[in-house]
């Protein structure tokens, strides 16, 4: 299970620091039946230079974190009162190497009783609008107990002030250093969302990160000389990350024409050692 | 042999010649032969055929798990790995979670012999041919009156027999492209392709949106749909194709320099109001971009 962003103010609510790390600006489009039950919302993201991949352009952990908190958010918007939770989530990025700013748009496609289905699509405003991914989202539903979730209507979240001591992804995200086919996040309460559990976009990023170093690792020399990027990933989300460390199992499963597809199993090793997410991720020499 | 009375006698599931197995309470495997009919433009086979094996392995392993509820096919991601090595291309599905309301498989798809024992080659075993992982919605037992309810004695062996393919696949369901650079293709909704709710079965939903982004790919490359290699399919089953014909169109997304180019596909029925049944996302690459000094 993945993350709720509910959009407080920042100042409300440190646990916005995700969303607020790549300066997500959100705001709510008009719904079809003009109701409150909207069924789509916008974002933009500027791509700022410390946050680029070897691709280019935002690293592909880096947009699914994005995608994750529009695509909740606007699920969660859908089934109000009620919230939801991240259970699977399907990425393609088409072109790796983004000019930026990107903007997002998600669309529910789907509102049941116990599940939303939400489209993303990705333009990439400095190459004219260029579509440069998509991505499929499916929640859960789920009461929110105590938990506050008051929103001024139509929505709007302005595009946060960029940081004046910048870091990397991996270190803001708590990524350790390594090689090979594990990867290890240190789970810090920044990262837990409002509901107290690892945020779906550093799981997300955790992936990304663990599976291109398990494709370096396996790949012979020579293997991708400007680097590796991830392109189409799938996550499954199964269980909540709630104790940490978290530790990403990868095994490369083939190579082919500069393309290798790594299975990845997440584990919360404090909470029994845990599998929390299943998913593939396809890893480019770039 | 049919699983709980399906397929019916004349169906693509009889004539793919798929042949099930549960290996435990919580696995199972299914094969089909990799004949030219189902080959793809690098002489592996279609990724849609692929999607239509992973999705007959995770049901079988949800139908166990599940009973007496059944379940619906809710997402179904496949990523191809490499082309099939042997005579046979055999999906092995595991459970990976059991929630309230939904049920999360993964299959890993390798290539067989005659007999279904793992090919050696080169004294190693081959890469993998596909990974896929798939999400079935729970359907509660009272809710299930008209997906064919199991029975409690559930088969542990089956095989679904037909006369075989005698032309390629897409020409058997038959796919008519109305309009390849758009993805406009269309296909009937008639029970030669049903599932067990009589609305289009998903994996042969997998085999249009694979035309579709294949069509639409190729045509933005000004190549030919069948010079395209689909690579990965991600599918999104919204609501029952049941009435037909169900139409698909194609929105292109941006060209990587390899030729691996994204499109999304989305299907409708037609005849249901235009009802938005599907959205897939479909990645594909160039045939020729397969060069094996490539590594």
């Amino acid at each position: 299970m993945s993350a709720v962003d509910a959009g407080e103010p920042a100042e409300a609510d440190p646990r916005r620091h995700v969303s607020d790390y790549f300066r997500l600006e959100r705001w709510e489009l008009a719904g079809e039946d003009g109701g409150d039950r909207p069924t789509s919302v916008a974002g933009r993201t500027p791509v700022d230079p410390h946050q680029r991949g070897p691709g280019g352009g935002l690293r592909t952990g880096g947009l699914l974190t994005n995608l994750d908190s529009l695509g909740g958010f606007t699920s969660g918007l859908s089934v109000l009162p009620q919230w939801i939770v991240t259970t699977s989530l399907m990425a393609t990025v088409s072109e790796l190497a983004h000019i930026g700013p990107l903007r997002m748009r998600a669309d529910v496609l789907r509102r049941g009783r116990n599940s939303v289905v939400t489209s993303l699509g990705v333009v990439d405003e400095g190459a004219g609008d260029r579509h440069v991914a998509a991505a499929t989202m499916s929640c859960a539903v789920l009461d929110p107990g105590a938990m506050v979730l008051h929103f001024d209507r139509p929505f709007h979240q302005a595009m946060p002030e960029a940081s004046p001591d910048p870091v990397r992804p991996d270190e803001f995200f708590c990524i350790e250093p390594g090689e090979g086919p594990v990867t290890r996040l240190r789970l810090e309460d920044r990262l837990r969302n409002p509901w107290g559990i690892l945020h779906g976009g550093a799981v997300a990023m955790l992936a990304d990160e663990a599976a291109c170093r398990a494709a370096v690792a396996a790949a012979p020399a020579g293997f991708g000389p400007n680097g590796v990027a991830a392109s189409d990933v799938v996550l499954h989300y199964l269980r909540p990350v709630k104790a940490g460390p978290v530790e990403a199992r990868c095994e490369v499963l083939g190579r082919r024409a500069g393309r290798t597809t790594v299975r990845v199993a997440i584990h919360d090793v404090g909470s029994d050692d845990r599998v929390v997410t299943v998913g593939s991720v396809a890893v480019l020499a770039v | 042999m049919t699983f709980l009375g399906y397929p019916p006698a004349e169906h693509l599931l009889g004539d793919l010649g798929m042949a099930a197995e549960i290996t435990s309470e919580t696995t199972a495997r299914v094969r089909t032969r990799a004949t030219p009919q189902i080959a793809s433009a690098d002489g592996g086979v279609r990724a849609g055929v692929l999607a239509t094996l992973v999705d007959v392995v995770g049901g079988a392993i949800a139908a166990r798990v599940l009973r007496p509820d059944w379940m619906a096919t809710a997402d179904l991601a496949l990523e191809v790995v490499g082309p099939v090595p042997g005579p046979w291309v055999e999906a092995r599905g595991s459970l990976l979670r059991r929630g309230r309301t939904t049920l999360v498989v993964e299959a890993l798809v390798v290539g067989v012999d005659e007999d279904g024992n793992d090919l050696v080659v080169d004294g190693r075993a081959p890469d993998p041919v596909a990974w896929a992982s798939m999400t079935f919605a729970v359907l509660p037992t009272q809710d299930a009156s008209s997906g064919g309810r199991p029975s409690p004695e559930l088969p542990t062996r089956w095989a679904f027999s037909g006369g075989g393919l005698d032309l390629p696949v897409l020409e058997a369901l038959p796919v008519t492209v109305l309009d390849g650079p758009a993805g406009r293709l269309s296909i009937p909704a008639r029970p030669y392709l049903h599932n067990s709710f009589g609305a289009v079965q998903g994996g042969v939903v997998a085999l249009l949106a694979e035309a579709a982004g294949a069509e639409a790919l190729g045509a933005a490359q000004g190549r030919d749909a069948s010079d395209m290699v689909v690579t990965d399919l991600q599918i999104a089953y919204l609501a029952l194709a049941k009435v037909g014909p169900i139409v698909s169109s194609a929105r292109v997304l941006a060209t990587g320099t390899d030729g691996r180019a994204g499109a999304v596909v989305e299907l409708h029925d037609a005849g249901a109001g235009h009802r938005l049944t599907t959205v897939v996302n479909v990645t594909a690459v160039p045939a020729e971009h397969f060069d094996p000094t490539v590594v």
